[in-house]
């Protein structure tokens, strides 16, 4: 079955009775996606004031008490919030059960009250639940999922199986307790999240980086973290990258596994057909000693795309660090490296594509 | 499927490094060894070289020197002195058309898991997944281990034996065996060197490893549809496996019994496949008995 028949026997299904259970067994057993293209990108409604965002915990832990700040300045923008029950849950690293987060999210796509899951933080566990969710009513009534690391779980399933847009961006652990005291690149990164909800065209210049490749390039956003995106191939949540802009970000990885890992971009055909590539930032594992792999992530990722010629840029301030800013995840933008400067702007829907 | 020539005396085995850098004394004992076991031994210059980094030369030095050893007539096993990490950078270089028409043994573990995979994948030619040149130090050229080896490369057949775990799925599997350095099938997901694990036997071991990351690349495992049909699963050592801060709260055995708990083929645990010294030579393609009871561990060949 393509995704194509997939997607509209899901749709005729809970169209023709009640609501599936929990488990969508052929959600699993659907073939890999090849690209975005077979049926239309689904860009779920920009949130009004008013709107409620829901937040839940698909991976790791979070307490009542972490997540207030997040609320707070969430609520002064003028959204709603429910809580999840997974929030103050917590079994061992995760944020309950398997179950309790499968139900909690599967409740968060269900309600139509909601018009964005953020999801609390990433941590481990995506992949726990990812295959126990039922889509369909996200499909039926589509919604920002909002998150980064594990989450790229989310997101690139999603996109793959739906052509769903989503947010990448900074999570609730990453709101400062005292909002006056938030530096100034933690700050914008976290109203970038409102822009982006709000439907605001985003774009986004990065500090010239000389390793940078010039260019001009038009494709979907897609990507997330490496080590994450790596660990989803071959599943039904594998990304194809043909055609799209790619960004990868990564924490604690040591280099020879960076390498590793865009190697494996290379050898699973992820890199020869990209439109461009946006290096987001790498928080390195130092070398144990002895184990000195001498390269730089600059060096690794030039020597694997120097075969290729589309633009490429390092040090964009997406990742693990303070500078992370909300990224439409799976939505047409122009990725502009000519004057050594990296701009990443989304589409407009009123310029024409580029030649 | 095809097996390279078995050893005879006066056969050469290299010694090579396609991966991490080795210095050449953490290799004597193994040269002495073969020596002694009757085998030519030639030692490539990635042994030892003047390489001043993480690898054991650069990418063309190792591929042009695995390259030769593996099409010149007068080299009947290739044996890689360690592992480490670099064969991903060579494996699509690797012309294998000599070797497809003349067959040898080619030896190793962990990263040479990528060797194993993509050679049993693309050529059907079987491999030895087995102790490299290290594990002939401290005494280890007399152990049981590094005697399979030998045994191996002599054309015995395998019968391996393991004590009982609590978590044992008993029962009997026939089926190819398949398998390795869980970080690198996980890694080859996609590529050509894929492992392919439909009705086969499937090992695993690993090394220092965190315990989310083992449950992440076996639900990547399982979510690719390489858990499913297996005959059989047999679990190596998980060296140095790593926790976080807070705890994962699963032992490494805990998580691979709960992530196959809805399969029923037979699993062993503790079996001595591992980067211990605990690692016994094991034929990668050849078909295999799995054999458990609650009293007792067969793989036999």
């Amino acid at each position: 079955m393509n995704r194509k028949n997939f997607l509209s026997s899901l749709l005729t299904l809970s169209a023709a009775g009640p609501a599936l259970g929990g488990a969508t067994p052929a959600l699993a057993a659907a073939a890999p996606a090849t690209t975005g293209a077979p049926f239309p990108l689904i860009t779920p409604p920009y949130l009004k004031p008013g709107d409620t965002i829901g937040i839940t915990c698909p991976a790791g832990n979070i307490t009542l008490k972490e997540i207030q700040p997040a609320t707070q300045l969430i609520e002064s923008w003028g959204f709603r919030i429910k809580v999840g029950d997974t929030v103050g849950k917590r079994d061992t690293i995760f944020g309950g059960t398997d179950e309790e987060r499968a139900t909690d999210f599967q409740k968060m796509i269900n309600d139509p009250g909601i018009a964005a899951i953020l999801c609390a933080r990433g941590g481990y566990g995506v992949v726990h639940i990812i295959d126990r969710l039922d889509f369909v009513g996200l499909i039926q009534h589509p919604k920002w999922i909002i998150g980064f690391s594990d989450i790229t779980v989310l997101l690139c399933h999603i996109h793959t199986n739906f052509n769903m847009a989503s947010v990448h961006s900074k999570m609730c652990n990453s709101f400062p307790d005292d909002w006056s005291k938030a530096e100034p690149a933690q700050a914008k990164s976290i109203l970038s999240i409102r822009q982006a909800l709000a439907g605001e065209r985003m774009e986004y210049t990065a500090v010239p980086h000389p390793q940078n490749r010039a260019g001009l390039a038009e494709g979907m956003l897609v990507g997330g973290n490496l080590k994450t995106i790596e660990t989803l191939t071959g599943t039904p949540s594998d990304i194809d990258t043909a055609g799209k802009i790619l960004f990868v970000e990564d924490t604690g990885e040591y280099l020879y596994s960076i390498d590793r890992m865009f190697w494996h971009l290379e050898r699973t055909g992820k890199l020869n057909r990209l439109a461009g590539l946006v290096v987001g930032g790498f928080k390195v594992k130092p070398d144990d000693p002895g184990e000195e792999f001498v390269r730089t992530v600059v060096e690794i990722v030039t020597e694997r795309v120097k075969q290729y010629s589309y633009p490429v840029c390092f040090d964009f301030p997406v990742g693990h660090q303070k500078e992370n800013y909300a990224l439409k995840y799976g939505i047409p933008h122009i990725l502009d490296t000519r004057d050594g400067q990296a701009r990443l702007s989304e589409k407009s829907v009123n310029i024409a594509p580029l030649p | 499927m095809r097996i390279p020539r078995y050893l005879k005396p006066g056969d050469t085995i290299a010694i090579v490094c396609p991966a991490g850098y080795m210095p050449a004394e953490r290799a004597a004992t193994c040269i002495e060894t073969l020596q002694t076991w009757g085998y030519k031994v030639r030692v490539g210059h990635t042994l030892g070289g003047p390489s001043d980094n993480y690898f054991s030369g650069t990418d063309d030095e190792r591929l042009t020197e695995f390259q030769q050893m593996l099409d010149d007539p007068g080299v009947s096993a290739i044996l890689c002195g360690r592992g480490g990490y670099g064969l991903t950078r060579i494996i699509d270089r690797i012309d294998f058309s000599t070797f497809v028409k003349a067959p040898k043994w080619i030896a190793g573990f962990s990263d040479i898991t990528i060797l194993h995979t993509h050679i049993w994948s693309n050529y059907k030619i079987v491999t030895l997944h087995s102790p490299m040149a290290g594990a002939f130090n401290d005494g280890g050229a007399e152990d049981v281990y590094v005697q399979s080896l030998r045994k191996a490369l002599n054309g015995e057949k395998a019968s391996y034996e393991c004590a009982p775990h609590p978590f044992n799925r008993t029962g009997a599997a026939t089926g190819r065996l398949v398998g390795g350095n869980l970080s690198l099938i996980a890694h080859l997901a996609g590529t050509i060197s894929d492992i392919k694990t439909k009705g086969k036997i499937l090992f695993l071991e690993d090394v220092g490893e965190y315990r989310y990351n083992i449950d992440r690349m076996l639900h990547q495992l399982k979510r690719s549809g390489k858990l499913d049909r297996l005959e059989g699963l047999v679990i190596g050592g998980f060296t140095d496996s790593k926790d976080t801060t807070r705890p994962f709260g699963a032992t490494v055995e805990e998580i691979i019994r709960d992530v196959i708990g809805e399969y029923d083929y037979p699993v062993c645990f503790g079996f001595p496949v591992s980067h211990d010294r605990e690692n016994y030579a094991l034929k990668i393609g050849v078909e295999h008995t799995l054999c458990i009871t609650p009293e007792k561990i067969t793989l036999k060949e």
